[in-house]
This record gives structure tokens, sequence and C-alpha cells, in this order.
């Protein structure tokens, strides 16, 4: 079977042959560079499809269904519709911050959702401290939001991220800790070879299951690193930066068109990127569903036969839908009460849960 | 309590007592302040509804006054001004809160001059307003009061202008601003998602802490009781429904049951039986939308779809009844528009179980979710007294403990022959405020429940007169509407159309509730608070 | 210590409990009404008020005898009657029908207009796709071009 890094390795090996190395280097960048992008954009259009239709049966509704078949083509319609719309200018605001902020804001989301691994050999970055890169990077999003809220001159936006920069701040604490603990069990913070150890075979011939099931404590920092990543994303129960029965639409409340489009876009890739962290941290990237027993080996082989990006998109979409069903389900929490959660409740936690995963590797 | 008679005779002696529907007394504006002292010295701690009127030779203020502890007692005030020129009226605002805002209407609608009133601001028209619109020799040319083309300036909103008598008897006005001038100020509405409607509330904030709200209103209003002045009764009857659309049928009940008592009317058991049911399934439709409303106000989008899909249900029985499914147009004058629909009986009862099985899931859903509980609990705290002092009625002043039900206070219809408990919470809490509209839902199935299954035989409406007009005098009739006390006021002259007609709203009140409220809370609060009380602004606009 | 515990847990259990809620519902069959496909097969209660009409029958004869009880009834001016006179058979001049208006625009839905009619020559029917493009064009004559009221001996004289 034609794997991907087989794939793309052939491509690889044509680019170098018939050019010199830096063009072919850069051709390289390029097309990954666009394929993400694609990828992205795809990927948003297919979420804000499926969270407007599972939003729906929750309401007992239907949902979108008369654009195109089963209103299949109604996220581009909108996409559409919103590119055709005016980019409002302001009165009075800070302009060049307000025209970067949204930049940073999807730069942020975009420079994370590279760093996933979508399948075996599909990864663009692939650092031995990937894990780092990605709560750093994707800490660059809140700094757009602050932007935005700061330069729109308007009490709501400032109001909205004010809270968003406190949440943000607040729930990167215990969403560290919890991928900090899987790096323990892990031992490294490469992304490959946090994917690699829950995999395979291990030295004592027996498979690799995922870190979830490899210790008790991994639950625990799976469930805080849901909470605290459906946190970042500004979505659920966590939407105050965009509350908007009390802000109107928050942050983004001045932008227009486009402008508005891509905090749009960077709020839904957030959810699939938080999700995609969460799959390959806990859930195992990739890697196929093993069960670590000698009866299970014609199981486990039957898994192996899907191939890993499905298992990849598979595990991702499973957490999204989970996020999807705890959003359309809770009421909005109040700024203290957020921050006494994440201080009183999840940050305690997540330190113990820390020590507990430490000793237990020791041991 | 002291025989009102003792009360009045204190005062001066020579003042009487007029034993009308409520025993009424006449006092000049120099005895109004002491009389007004000694009521409520003497436990009238609430003044229900204050009415401007205009005797075309002299102007009036009738205040209803009421209270906590002997619930059945009322007493009327009248208050005359010796001519059309020297129109000061001492103010009652420092006695009961819920003047505050009554005065402020009476100004701006018949140009009254309380004196003393902290905050004589015009309430609903803007300050640029020519002329006083309520008179009776109101100018109403839209030439003095063209469509203004400019906003009106944040100074001419927040100057509180206050009348006073000067050390030689004058009167004079003095200003004072709203807010100060680094106060960070937050306009929510008029346009906002979670106002309910055009309602303006400047919020001066302290990062997220509330320092002071200052409701601003009349962004829908309409001159309703203006209108009516030059309609009939039964072409009034619909406007009633456009006040607080959300109990329509229970203000329309208001007035049908106050030109019966005037005309003397019996309305057969059937057509009370039947008003009764449809009151209370407006009661339960109406609090629907109020639970649904605040959950969605929390950000539970879900919870209000759950809401509005069962207030269907009741829509659906009110088209095929009623005909209408908001304005429903069933009660009539002497009765009821049609006899009810044969599916009715069937409607209804199936109605019911469905709707206690939804309420169990709305307990599951919302009322045990912690994080609802959190949002809701210790926030928001609302005093008896307060409740009184500001006249706020209703599942409002229910969960803060006053038992103010106008079902057990003032029983119409069937009231009294049903057995249903008025619920009553003592903390005043939003949370408390939430849940009374649950238990209430389950009250009204209850009553709902007990007269389906025996409606009585007969007419469903009395014999009316072709063209009806009221005997000369003054009514007053209070109902128990889905946010409180609703009264309307009638004073006719024995045309067919009223001299002065005057809803007494229970939303302004409650809006006016929400300063007390929100202080020293988070702005989020705000709208929780602002959505338990449940208001709806074209009851407090008219 | 245990009560912060104990919170947790009963916390985190009726948090799922609103969940199972809501999966409930998903379950459940929307409620949506799909309009406009659903033309004709939704039933609507019979006595919605939807719009005024004035029923014609075969004989295009209707029952307005253009008494005007409606015209003043109606709060909102919306009703508008235009009378004629006509002569009669046996030579007397009467007063009859000629347009009966009805501007949709301002009708409340109150009822006041059917519930007054001596004849019961207007009654609601339940249309409710009331939306136009312009605004004269709901102003709507309700009396159809050439009729005439309906006596118990159908008059002969021609229309004038």
């Amino acid at each position: 079977m034609l794997t991907f890094s087989e794939i793309i390795s052939t491509i690889h090996e044509g680019l170098t042959d018939a050019l010199p190395g830096w063009l072919a280097t850069t051709i390289e960048y390029v097309i990954i560079g666009a394929a993400l992008l694609g990828l992205y954009c795809v990927l948003a259009l297919i979420l804000i499809l499926l969270e407007r239709k599972i939003c729906a049966r929750f309401q007992c509704r239907i949902g979108p269904n008369r654009v195109g078949p089963w209103g299949l083509l109604q996220s581009v319609a909108d996409m559409v519709k919103i590119l055709l719309k005016e980019i409002i200018s302001i009165k009075n605001t800070d302009n060049i911050l307000f025209k970067t902020a949204l930049f940073l804001a999807i730069a942020g989301s975009f420079c994370t959702f590279g760093a996933l691994q979508f399948g075996d050999g599909l990864a663009c970055i692939d650092f031995n401290v990937g894990v780092f890169y990605i709560l750093a990077i994707s800490s660059l999003g809140v700094v757009g939001i602050l932007l935005a809220g700061w330069s729109s001159n308007n009490k709501y936006t400032l109001i909205g991220a004010m809270r968003s920069g406190a949440q943000l701040i607040s729930y990167e604490l215990s969403a560290g800790l919890s991928l900090m603990t899987m790096v323990i069990l892990a031992g490294s913070l490469s992304i490959s070879d946090i994917i690699a150890g829950q995999g395979g075979m291990n030295a004592e011939g027996g498979y690799n299951t995922w870190y979830i099931f490899q210790a008790p404590t991994a639950i625990i920092a799976f469930i805080i690193y849901l909470i605290a990543g459906h946190a970042e994303t500004n979505r659920g129960p966590f939407d105050l930066p965009e509350a908007e029965s009390e802000l109107t639409a928050g942050y983004h409340t001045e932008y227009s068109g486009i402008q508005f489009g891509f905090f749009y876009l960077a709020e839904y890739l957030n959810m699939f990127i938080i999700a995609g962290i969460a799959a390959t941290v806990f859930l195992g990237g990739w890697q196929p569903l093993q069960i670590n027993a000698g009866w299970a080996s014609g199981f486990n082989e039957l898994m192996g036969q899907i191939p890993s990006w499905i298992w990849f998109m598979g595990k991702t979409f499973a957490l999204v839908l989970l996020s999807l069903w705890v959003r359309w389900t809770f009421p909005r929490l109040r700024i203290d009460q957020l921050l006494k959660l994440e201080w009183k409740i999840l940050m305690p936690i997540s330190i113990l849960n820390l020590l507990i995963m430490a000793v237990w590797v020791i041991i | 309590m002291k025989k009102i008679k003792d009360i009045v005779l204190s005062v001066d002696s020579s003042l009487t007592i007029e034993e009308q529907q409520y025993p009424t007394i006449c006092v000049s504006p120099n005895q109004l302040r002491k009389l007004a002292e000694k009521l409520k010295e003497n436990g009238f701690d609430v003044l229900l509804n204050l009415t401007g009127m205009d005797y075309k030779e002299y102007f009036g203020v009738i205040y209803h006054f009421t209270s906590t502890q002997d619930k059945k007692a009322m007493v009327v005030v009248k208050v005359n001004t010796p001519d059309r020129e020297n129109l000061a009226i001492p103010t009652v605002s420092d006695l009961w809160a819920s003047a505050n805002l009554y005065e402020r209407e009476a100004y701006d609608f018949f140009g009254l001059q309380f004196v003393n009133h902290p905050d004589l601001r015009r309430l609903f028209l803007r300050a640029d307003w020519n002329g006083f619109p309520f008179r009776k020799d109101y100018d109403a040319d839209p030439k003095l009061n063209p469509v203004p083309l400019v906003n009106q300036t944040a100074d001419a909103m927040e100057d509180l202008p206050s009348i006073r008598f000067d050390k030689e008897g004058k009167l004079i006005t003095e200003h004072k601003a709203l807010f100060d001038k680094n106060e960070y100020v937050v306009n929510i509405g008029p346009q906002h998602p979670a106002t309910h409607g055009v309602l303006h509330l400047r919020v001066s904030l302290d990062g997220e802490i509330i320092k002071k709200v200052d409701p601003n209103f009349g962004y829908i209003h309409r001159g309703i009781e203006k209108m009516c002045e030059s309609k009939t009764y039964p072409q009034i009857l619909q406007l009633t429904e456009r006040l607080d659309y959300l109990s329509g049928t229970m203000n329309r009940h208001a007035f049908c049951l106050c030109v019966e008592k005037a005309l003397g009317i019996e309305v057969p058991k059937r057509a009370q039986v039947v008003r009764v049911i449809f009151d209370e399934l407006t009661r339960i439709a109406s609090h629907l939308l109020g639970w649904g409303c605040m959950c969605m106000d929390m950000g539970s989008i879900t919870a209000f779809i759950y809401g509005m899909r069962d207030r269907e249900k009741i829509m659906d029985i009110f088209e095929e009844t009623g005909g209408g499914r908001l304005m429903v147009g069933y009660n009539v004058i002497g009765g009821l528009a049609n006899e009810v629909s044969p599916k009715f009986v069937d409607q209804v009862k199936e109605f019911i179980p469905y709707m206690r099985k939804m309420i169990k899931e709305y307990h599951i859903l919302f009322t045990n979710n912690p994080i609802a509980k959190g949002r809701m609990e210790n926030i928001g705290f609302l005093t008896k007294e307060t409740a009184a002092s500001l006249g706020v009625t209703g599942p409002t002043g229910r969960a803060s403990g006053w038992s103010c039900d106008v079902r057990k206070i003032e029983p119409y219809a069937v009231y009294d022959q049903v057995d249903f408990q008025e619920m009553l919470r003592q903390d005043g809490g939003t949370f408390d405020r939430y849940l009374i509209r649950l238990d209430e839902i389950e009250q009204s199935l209850r009553i709902i429940e007990q007269l389906i299954d025996n409606l009585p035989d007969g007419e469903f409406k009395a014999k009316t007169p072709a063209i009806i007009k009221l005997p000369e005098g003054e009514y007053y009739q209070r109902v128990e509407n889905a946010r409180g006390d609703f009264g309307v006021y009638i004073n006719s002259k024995g045309d067919k159309n009223p001299y002065r007609v005057k809803f007494r709203s229970p939303c302004m009140t409650l809006i006016s509730a929400l300063d007390p409220l929100c202080r020293n809370e988070k702005i989020a609060d705000l709208i929780m608070i602002g959505a338990s009380l449940d208001y709806v602004i074209p009851c407090a606009d008219r | 210590m245990i009560q912060y515990i104990k919170d947790l847990f009963s916390g985190i259990w009726n948090l799922l409990q609103g969940m199972r809620i809501t999966m409930i519902n998903f379950i459940r069959k929307p409620i949506t009404e799909q309009y406009p496909e659903n033309r004709g097969v939704k039933e609507y209660a019979e006595r919605f008020r939807g719009e005024l009409t004035m029923p014609h029958n075969a004989n295009n004869e209707h029952k307005c005898t253009a008494c005007g009880i409606c015209q003043m009834n109606c709060p909102n001016g919306t009703i508008k009657i235009v009378t004629k006179q006509i002569t009669t058979e046996d030579g007397k001049t009467k007063k009859a029908l000629d347009k009966y208006l009805y501007d949709l625009g301002s009708c409340t839905f109150c009822g006041l207009c059917t519930m007054g009619c001596p004849q019961k020559a207007i009654v609601w029917s339940n249309n409710f796709e009331h939306s136009v493009f312009r605004r004269e064009t709901l102003v709507k004559q309700l009396n159809k071009e050439g009729s005439k009221t309906e006596e118990k001996k159908p008059v002969t004289t021609p229309q004038q």
C-alpha cells in the first residue's frame, strides 16, 4: 500500500533531481503551505456546517437544508457572502493595530495547525520540542484578540478582550501542565516520539496502547486538557470574550466582512486544533486502536488496516463532537467563576496529577 | 392597622372619606405631604399606581396605596391643583421609591411639577419635546415637534433637574449631573440582545463592577393611553393586548372586567371558566418564554429553544380556539368572542401531562446545572421592603416574600373557586425568581386541571348594549398578569369613549428595580438580573 | 476537603445529567415545520384570522348591504366602504355597495368587523401569506368586480 511518506519522498526526490537545491526547497515550502492552507479552509467549512447541523439537532431543529443537498453547500454560500461583504472602516480606531490583529489571531492558529500530524508521515513541522512549540505558538492568538479589542475603540470590545486575556492566560497553565504530564510519560517533547510511543510493539513484545490507557493519571490529564483547551478556544460555556447577551459580539464587534471571517475561521480551527492535539497526545494520534493482549492480535491487525489519516480525523472529529455537545448544553460562566474553576479546581488537580505521574513513571 | 378614618382625621379633621370602590380621600397639595407620611407610617407601604389627570379646569393626581400587611386594604388619594397654572405638588418619591418613575411620567405627560423630586427628567419623551401630550389642550401639530434628525446629547440625558421652593416661595430649578465626568459609562441598548426589547440602560462601570444603572425609556412608546381616549371601549380591547404582549389575554381580561363592572354585566359562568383557563395558559406561555430567555441570556441557547418549542403548543391551542396566536383577542366585553373549539378540551388535556414532563427536563437540564446555579445564586437580592417600596409585584415580588397575588387578594372570575397555592419564597435572590416561575407553571397547570374537566354549560357571552357607554365615574380593576399586578383605571364622563385610561404596568416598576439590584454586581449579572425580572418593554413604555 | 470532593463529583454528575437531556432531544424528531414545502399539508386552525374576505356565491353575489358598521367598528380606519345609489325593481333608490376597500397594512386583526357584521358578509380566511412588493397593493377590494348584494329574490335591474 502506498503511504503518504512514500508519495512525499517521491515528490521530494523528483524536485531535488530536477532543480537546484534552494529552488527545490522553496517550491516544497510553497506546496506545503498551499496544501495546509487549503486543508485549513476546507476543514473550517466542514466544521461550520457540522456545528450548525449538530446544534440544530440538539435543539430539535433540522438546521441548514436549503443550499445544496441536505444543506451541504451552506457554508460555501456563507463564505461567498462573507467575501463579498463590504469591509467597514471605522473612525477613531487604531488603524494599523486594527488590521494587524486579525492576522495575528489567524497566524497563531495556522502555525499550530502546521504542527499537527495528520497521518503516518503527514507532518510539516516535527521538532524535537514539538509540544513546547504548540504551547508557545497557540498563545499568539490571544495577542490578536487583545489587540482587536483594544484597537476597536469600543467599550464592549475592550471588556471582551480583557476577559479573553485573563481567560487564556489562566487556562494556558492547566493545558500546559496536563500536556507536561503526558510528556513525562512519553519522555520526549517531540510529537513524533509521543505518537510512536502509542503504537507498534514495545520492547517486551507486547502492543503499545494509547497513553490514556497506559496510566490512570493520563485520564485525569485528558479531561483537564479537554476543559482547558475548550476554554482556550473561547467557545461553549467559556465564551465570555464574545458573550453575545452581554457584549453583543465581544472583541470582534467592530469587524465586518472577511475581517470578521478571519476571527470566525480561527475560532473554528482552534476547536479542531485542540481536539487534534488531544487526539495526538492522549489518543495516539494516527495510531490505530490496539489491545495489549495475546488474544487480540487479530483485532489489532484489523485496526491496523484502516489508513492512519482516518484514525486521526476520526479521533479528532469525535472530540470535536464532544465539544459541540458540551457547548450546546451548558450556560456560560461568569468571569469570577471561570477563574475560580481554573485556579481552585483545575490547577491544583493538574499539579497533583503531574506529581503522581512523575512518581508513576519512576516506579 | 389603624382605620383609614383615624389616619385621615389625624392629618386634618376637615377631610372626608368618600366610599367608592375603594375609600377615596381628596386633599389639597399642601395637605398631601402630611397625609402621605401618615399613610406610610400606618402601614401603607406600597404605592401601587399614580395617575396624572387633566380635568380641563385644573390638573390632578390619583394615588392608589395598598399595604403588604393588610393585603386587601386599598386607599385612593386624589390631589387637585388649584388651576391650570400652579402645578406644584409635593413629591412622595422619598417615601415610596415607585413614585420616582410615576412622577416623572406624570411630569412628562401633564407637566405637573413635583417639588423636591430628585430627578424630574422627562420619562418617555425627549428633553427637547414641546408641550405635554396628555393635556386635553395639547396641540398635536407635527410642526411643533418635527422628527428630530440629531441624536439627543448625553448631557441632555444626564442632566437631572429638580424643582424646589426657594426662601421667597418661588419655584426654582436646580440641575445635577447623573454621572461624574470620569465615570466609565457603557450604553446597553437600545439595540442590545439582552435588554428584551428597546430598553436603553446607561451603566457606570468600575472594571466589571456596576456602580449605577440608569434606565432610559420611551423607545417604543406609542401613547396607548392617549389613543384610548379617542376610541370606543371594544376598540380599546385590542390595544390592551399590545401592552405586555406576553400576557395579552390577562390584560384584555382586566379591561373587560373593568367595563363589565361599570356596566353591571353578569358574565356567564362558562365564559369566566374559559377566561381563567386562557389566563393560566398565557401565564405558562409567558413563564416559558421568561425561562427560555433567562437561559439564553446565560448563554444556553438550547434551553431557549426548548422553552419556545413547548410554548408553541399553547400557541396552537390559542390559534384553534381564539383565532390568534400572540394577540388572541378572545375575551370581549360580556364574555368570549366565540364558543370554544371542539378540540379545545382535548388539546388542553394533552398539554398538561406533556408540560409536567418537560418541566422535569428543565430542572435536570438547567436548575441542577452547577454552572447555572453558580450564576444565579448569591446575586441580585431584593428585600421585601424594597420590593414593596418599588411596587415590584408578581413573581418577582413573591420571590422576595411579599404575598401580592391579586388572584388571592381580590379574586376575579373563578379564582376564588379553584384550589391553588400562591408560591412564595423568602430570599428574593435571582435563583428564587428563576424557581418561582417554574413553580408557578405547575400551579397554573393545577388550576387548568381543575377547570378543564367540568366546563359549565351555558352561554359564552352575556348580552351587551350595541353601543357601550360607561356611566360617569371612575373604575379600577386589578388582575394578576404574568409579570405582576396589572391595573386598569378608567375615568368615564358617560360617553362612548373614556375620558382617561391609565394602565398600571408591572414592568415599569420591574425596570426601576434594576438599579438597586445591580449595584456592586458584575456586568454579566446585570443581564442575569434583568432576565430574572422578566420585564417586557412595551408594557413599561405603553 | 471532603465537601470539596463531594461538590466536585455532584457537579460533574449534574453536568452529565444535563448532557443526557440534550442527547435525548438529539434523538427526538425535529419539530421544524418545513414551510413552504408543507403548503397544503399542514392544517391551520379554522378560526385563524389571516385576512378579511367577503365570500361570494356562484352568482357573484355577496351579502354586504353597505351598512357601514364594520367601518365604524374598526379601530384603525382599515375598512372603507364606498357606496352608490341603485334603483331596485319597484323603482326605489337604494344604497348599495360599490367598493369594499380593506387596507391589510393597517389591520390589527382584532375581529371587531366580523363580530359586528349583522349579515355575516365578511369572514376571516386562513391566508397568511401577505407579503407584497408595494404598500399600495395591500389595499384590497373585497367585493368582486360586478358583484351585487344577495337578496331573497334576485334583483334583475342591470348594474349601473
